[in-house]
């Protein structure tokens, strides 16, 4: 039995009927004996999105992040296919399927957007024949997104070519991904985005928005190291902003070979946050940046030369929905 | 556009998370557009993270308001209009860089406070802050406002950078050619034609947006875009509503003036215009004026291509209603219109032969504004003669404004069964089934865009004048005749007969939508 499917709802039905019981989601049987109503007026299904547990997926984690994906759903009515691979592997050439359906209802009585899941349980010696199972559940003709959640290796989940060749966006999260998915020769590596670097739009917005009032040759003149101090759990967080920075310094007309970065465990006292610094080589110029994503507080504290800055601000990161959006269309 | 590149801090984010540190000042701070509409868009800009870290809001108005009421006032217009519950959180951020300022719009002094305050913003800060300056008035004070800004300096600020001042100002856009040409030239000798903003919020709306994009964004319709394919273009924006308690305004208003000149000419320029040589704000202003330009000059008179009306008593969703002549405020005599009606034809290669249909009015049947695209028919060979077997409608391609946003095509489909029988049907797509319809609305769109620089929905000068223009000679007409040719039109109806003749000539009738 897989956990994951186990843990996700829905109705189980034989995986050579699931169009037929996708359809039967949306009518309802008449007492008067004339032909059931199909609210289609009510469905419109935007996109596709195969959301695929990678085998480090707890049950836990797979129905919080299908509650993520159904918060996405709510803005975005979507066909969504949800491949589980059995944790305990069976010999045999196993394919199980689940459909399920819900409805968010809007403000007003025409805002109701419906969304549809499929899930797939796969064994391992299914694997083959898991991207044709796919291909049948998607909604023709819409683009399709590919979300891969907590997968073991790179090389593994490069066997899903048409999963990652035909989807306009390939979702990963580098928090959770081998050491090497990022750099990975993806078939279509153009379409691969970083869930982390999603996440982290506020703190780039934040950023950029206070340091683009200067000139830019005013922010790299001098810089000689730029330090990010992060919370214990924020390790790919602060990867993600010191690669930023990086080219947006260097975009600056930065040397990169001048700038040294340094990245450091922040002692206890910054319990879910990150801190940027600039230090320059003349005195009494500097710019820092601290975010409590606990606190919900930012403060800059900056002076370019031309007196000190401080300036008190919201800061978050992006709510795991509001990432994937961000991933996916921007 | 922004007037200038984009920071390498800002690659990679949208322009709209882009804006600079900025001051917006509301003059006319206690008004109803401002509770209504530009607190709650504030707010809700606010929530979605859309403002800047260094964001103010100052309000400024005759009334001395201290700035905690002003708060709290503020607060109270988010709980009643905003699309999103108040958020203590959120607003107190919002609050906290909060204030007011009292003060004449036509007294000097006052700017010069105003100056003061801004700049105080400005040194606590020790950065550059772009002033946002929105004018929700009365027309009368415009002038005023707008040459007390040039005079203290506050137009002139931070120019030559993107951050340079920027002016918001609300409708109306004069009441004629003549005052509109004598507004641009107050706006001009204070501000440069990039500072400014005029605003029509019908251009904030996500639907009037998307005609952009399903014109040119789809191969499919394109091609039929012109006078071979189309027969006739309706354009209505109805109200359900009367006059209200606005009827002091309205007498001196009408239905030309409040809707027609601004919101439906939008409308027709962004349906009519050629495709434009890119998105930046420029090239599309030049194509709406094109078009607004080549529209030909309006028959006035009797058998014109101009109808007027007022609505007489009559039923609105099954309550009687009081004929506007009843209404407070309205003088016995009024010939004010409160519905206009008007048949274009547009000179251009694109248009020639096809009649755009303009209507506009109150206590219509129903609220809603839309774009009907007629097509022509198909030689009628194959299924012509037995018209109980064949009903067969024009195909209708038509774009829903308000309520219910989306878009309509009609096309003639087969009965089922074993005789060959047509009928009608309906491919609708509707925004708030796919999109949801907590989306932002207008007035967040716009505030936001001119935070940003971007002119692209909102109305250039010339613009302006080109839609005056077209209407200006019917209003003196109808000053110069009183009420000689004033229709009536039951509330609660789709308008007068002199409206239906305006049609009847090329045997088209008007849409009930």
């Amino acid at each position: 039995m897989s956990a994951i499917f186990e843990s996700l709802p829905g109705i189980e039905v034989p995986v050579g009927a699931i169009s037929g019981h996708l359809a039967k989601l949306w009518t309802t049987d008449r007492a008067d004996g004339e032909a059931p109503a199909d609210p289609e007026g009510a469905r419109a299904t935007q996109l596709n999105v195969v959301m695929h547990f990678g085998l480090n997926t707890t049950p836990e984690d797979a129905a919080a992040q299908f509650r993520v994906i159904s918060a996405f759903s709510k803005r975005y009515p979507s066909r969504i296919v949800v491949l589980c691979p059995l944790r305990a592997d069976v010999a045999a050439t196993e394919l199980r399927a689940k459909v399920f359906g819900e409805c968010h209802i809007g403000k007003s009585k025409s805002d109701k957007r419906c969304v549809e899941f499929v899930m797939l349980s796969y064994s391992r010696s299914a694997r083959p024949f898991l991207e044709s199972a796919v291909s049948v559940c998607l909604s023709t003709d819409l683009p399709l997104y590919y979300w891969a959640h907590s997968f073991s290796t790179s090389g593994g989940l490069a066997d899903y070519r048409f999963l990652l060749g035909r989807s306009k966006r390939v979702l990963i999260d580098s928090a959770r991904s081998p050491a090497d998915a990022l750099g990975f020769p993806w078939p279509n590596a153009s379409a691969l985005r970083d869930l982390v670097y999603s996440r982290l739009l506020p703190v780039r917005q934040g950023i950029g928005q206070f340091l683009s009032v200067y000139p830019p040759a005013l922010l790299v003149e001098g810089l000689r190291a730029v330090t990010i101090q992060h919370a214990a759990a924020l390790v790919a967080e602060s990867r993600v902003v010191s690669n930023w920075l990086s080219r947006r310094l260097a975009a600056c007309g930065a040397d990169p070979a001048r700038v040294n970065f340094v990245a450091a465990t922040r002692p206890a006292e910054l319990r879910a946050g990150l801190v940027v610094s600039f230090d320059y080589t003349t005195s009494g110029r500097f710019f820092r940046w601290t975010g409590d994503f606990a606190e919900g507080q930012a403060l800059f504290e900056a002076d370019f030369g031309s007196g000190r800055t401080t300036l008190a601000a919201a800061t978050s990161l992006l709510n795991p929905e509001n990432a994937l959006s961000e991933a996916m269309f921007f | 556009m922004s007037d200038s590149p984009r920071h390498p801090f800002l690659h990679g984010l949208s322009k709209h998370r882009g804006a600079p540190p900025t001051v917006v000042v509301i003059f006319g701070a206690s008004g109803d557009l401002t509770a209504r509409k530009l607190i709650p868009a504030v707010y809700n800009l606010s929530i979605d993270g859309l403002l800047p870290a260094d964001f103010y809001l100052v309000g400024y108005g005759r009334k001395p308001i201290p700035d905690e009421e002003f708060r709290t006032l503020a607060a109270g217009a988010i709980k009643e209009f905003s699309r999103r519950e108040l958020d203590a959180d959120a607003w107190g951020r919002v609050a906290a860089n909060t204030s007011y300022v009292a003060g004449g719009y036509d007294e000097r002094p006052a700017f010069d406070r105003l100056a003061a305050h801004l700049a105080a913003i400005e040194k606590k800060l020790g950065r550059d802050v772009q002033r946002l300056f929105y004018i929700s008035t009365p027309p009368s004070v415009f002038g005023p406002i707008l040459q007390n800004l040039g005079a203290s300096g506050l137009a002139a600020k931070h120019l030559g950078r993107p951050h340079h001042a920027k002016v918001i100002i609300e409708k109306p856009f004069g009441k004629d050619l003549t005052s509109a040409r004598e507004l641009n030239t107050t706006i001009r000798s204070v501000f440069a034609e990039h500072q400014v903003y005029r605003i029509d919020h019908y251009l904030g709306k996500e639907t009037v947006q998307d005609l952009l994009v399903q014109r040119f964004a789809n191969a499919i319709f394109e091609p039929l875009w012109n006078r071979n394919f189309i027969d006739s273009v309706q354009i209505t924006v109805a109200e359900e509503v009367g006059v209200g308690t606005r009827g002091g305004y309205y007498e001196e208003s009408g239905c030309l003036r409040d809707m027609i000149q601004n919101h439906t000419m939008q409308l027709l320029a962004l349906t009519a215009m050629e495709p434009p040589g890119s998105l930046d704000a420029e090239a599309i202003r030049d194509e709406k004026v094109k078009v607004l330009k080549a529209i030909q000059p309006l028959t006035i008179g009797p058998a014109g291509d101009v109808a007027r009306a007022q609505y007489a008593g009559g039923m609105v969703v099954g309550k009687p209603v009081p004929g506007y002549l009843e209404e407070d405020g309205i003088a016995v005599q009024s010939g004010t219109e409160t519905y206009a009606a008007m048949r274009l034809s547009i000179n251009n290669w694109r248009w020639q032969g096809v009649p755009f249909y303009l209507r506009s009015g109150k206590r219509m049947a129903r609220r809603v504004s839309e774009i009907a695209i007629n097509f022509r028919r198909p030689p009628g060979t194959l299924f012509a003669g037995e018209t109980a077997r064949f009903d067969l409608a024009g195909n209708t391609l038509s774009f829903q404004i308000q309520p219910d946003e989306g878009l309509s095509l009609i096309l003639n489909a087969k009965v089922p069964g074993l005789e060959t029988r047509t009928q009608p049907v309906k491919m609708s797509f509707r925004y708030a089934t796919t999109f949801g319809s907590n989306t932002a609305e207008a007035y967040e769109r716009l505030v936001l865009d001119a935070m940003v620089g971007d002119g692209t929905l909102f109305i250039r000068g010339d613009e302006a004048e080109a839609s005056w223009k077209l209407c200006t000679p019917v209003l003196d007409y109808w000053r110069s005749v009183g009420r000689t040719g004033m229709d009536s039109y039951a509330a609660g109806s789709w308008g007068p007969p002199s409206a239906d003749a305006l049609l009847s000539k090329q045997q088209h009738i008007w849409r009930q939508p």
